[in-house]
């Protein structure tokens, strides 16, 4: 009798809820990766400057990290599900408007402005703080599944957006972007995300009430759990997780904006450059998945700085071994631990906060991270300029993995984190 | 100056590079060898069979979620409230 209700055991819905903030990382992230296949078109069409458009990118970067803690600031006071529909439906109809475009402003305007903090909403930070109430004792695995839709949306919708273009133009190619957000990401958001397992009388993880584990998070607080996110700061673990973050950014930044170049001056051909690239996304969705997985299994902090040093020494061999081996083996170790640090930073995050305030928390850590980003891409150009080569910008992004790594490692999880707090009462804890 | 801002793929999903994508069409058209629209169809397919593949097991599941116990919302909601008060009360 027991062994046959066990087989009839529904899917727990928050699987449901993965799937969908999985597939709506995937469009969004897609749809706005595919910004690049328009360049060309636009520039033809409307003799814009490949600066003048990179301006509109690279503002709509800057203002999805500024905008983040607001936005997250509203996931956490009011309703997460209602947040993440009102950025798709802004999204969808802002991606599929730029098919009208017949000026730079609007152009600058709708993508840099207006899909940018649309997208705020609907992204992996407000995504995975939404998850992260769902799933407690696999808050990691799923975080990097989420990951890999995102990184999988990229590297799928982009060559998608450019047969689109080679078939159609640039204008039906927006407008299909578009439309995918309205009619398949949002109708998902409407039947398969809510808020909270227990709006649905469901447990974190799927557990039942009378479920024993020995991993009993899900009843349990960590000391420095929160309920504003300005008392976050008041801890070290905050400034330990977002000061790792931020170098995250600094390395990741400059890897996507000179790594090509980088590997072209040193010999190699723009198509194998490119080729190396690409095996360096592939790797990252692999990354991702490995490292939320391991995260449940053996804690987060460790595999965090594990994931920095392992960066670091990316970086030390693509400046130490000649030429193109040098680079596959830095695409290789950049690859997996590229995107690998997002979960981990997340559950942690998570773990050790709370759930009250985390997408505000994350969206700070995140607006870190961009910062970091977007200074390491302009001094290492700058730096590039002055020495005529990578060499110094990439030794300072490596060297400061290590102390990032320390960073991550010191964070004394098993004092902080929630899952390695024990149990509460029986009583108070509703048992 | 265009590198600036010319990120590629990076890790929140900004603007891919032009000459990457580029590259990568001219090998997606050696694979294929076929016309845009085949493509198109073809990885449109995957595309929408993402959500398709999760409302089909939804309402696969439709069976055991009505033979399942309901999860009793009241006794819920009491054990989080009363773990709610035991926090405030700790502080």
């Amino acid at each position: 009798m027991r062994a046959d209700q066990k087989t009839k055991k529904p899917i727990y819905f928050g699987w449901y809820v993965c799937a969908a903030t999985v597939f709506v990382a995937f469009v969004t992230t897609g749809a706005r990766s595919s910004f690049g296949i328009f360049i060309i078109p636009l520039e033809e069409e409307f003799g814009w400057s490949r600066f003048m458009l990179s301006l509109a990118v690279g503002t709509g970067f800057l203002v999805n990290g500024l905008t983040q803690p607001f936005v997250g600031r509203l996931f956490d006071r009011f309703s997460g599900r209602t947040v993440i529909m009102a950025g798709l439906v802004v999204a969808g109809l802002a991606t599929a408007s730029l098919s009208l475009t017949f000026n730079y402003l609007y152009l600058f305007f709708v993508f840099g402005i207006l899909l940018s903090v649309a997208m705020s909403g609907a992204n992996i930070t407000i995504t995975m703080s939404l998850l992260s109430k769902w799933f407690h004792r696999k808050r990691s695995t799923v975080l990097g599944i989420n990951v890999a839709g995102a990184s999988l949306g990229g590297l799928v919708l982009v060559p998608f957006g450019m047969f689109l273009l080679q078939a159609t133009s640039w204008r039906v190619t927006w407008l299909a972007l578009g439309l995918m957000i309205l009619l398949l990401a949002l109708p998902m958001v409407h039947f398969f995300i809510r808020n909270d397992p227990a709006d649905m009388g469901l447990q974190p993880d799927g557990d039942t009430p009378d479920s024993s584990h020995e991993d009993t998070s899900s009843r349990q607080r960590g000391p420095l759990e929160v309920e504003e996110w300005a008392h976050s700061f008041r801890s070290w673990p905050m400034w330990q997780i977002s000061g790792a973050y931020t170098v995250c950014g600094i390395t990741t930044g400059m890897i996507s904006a000179h790594f090509v170049p980088y590997a072209i001056g040193q010999g190699l051909s723009g198509t194998l450059a490119a080729t190396v690239f690409g095996v360096m996304m592939a790797l990252n969705v692999l990354g991702g998945l490995g490292a939320g997985f391991l995260g449940d299994k053996l804690g987060r902090k460790n595999l965090l700085a594990g994931v920095y040093a392992l960066r670091g020494l990316a970086f030390i061999l693509l400046l130490v071994l000649p030429g193109a081996t040098g680079i596959w083996i830095f695409a290789i170790l950049a690859g997996f631990s590229w995107i690998a640090s997002v979960p981990l930073t997340n559950s942690l995050t998570a773990d050790v906060y709370g759930l009250r305030a985390l997408a505000t928390i994350s969206g700070i850590t995140f607006l870190c991270h961009q910062v970091g980003s977007f200074v390491s891409i302009l001094a290492a150009g700058l730096l590039f300029d002055i020495t005529g080569s990578y060499t110094l910008p990439f030794a300072i992004g490596g060297a400061l993995l290590f102390p990032a790594a320390l960073s991550a490692f010191s964070v004394q999880e098993r004092t902080y984190s929630a899952r390695y707090q024990t149990p509460l009462p029986t009583a108070a804890a509703g048992d | 100056m265009a590198w600036l801002f010319s990120f590629i793929l990076a890790h929140q999903g900004d603007a891919a590079d032009p000459e990457l994508l580029h590259w990568i069409k001219e090998r997606l058209d050696q694979i294929f060898g076929t016309g845009p629209w085949a493509v198109v169809a073809l990885m449109g397919l995957v595309i929408i069979s993402i959500p398709a593949f999760v409302v089909i097991v939804y309402l696969l599941q439709a069976k055991r979620r009505s033979a399942a116990p309901q999860p009793n919302q009241g006794t819920q909601k009491y054990e989080k409230d009363s773990m709610e008060e035991f926090h405030h009360r700790v502080r």
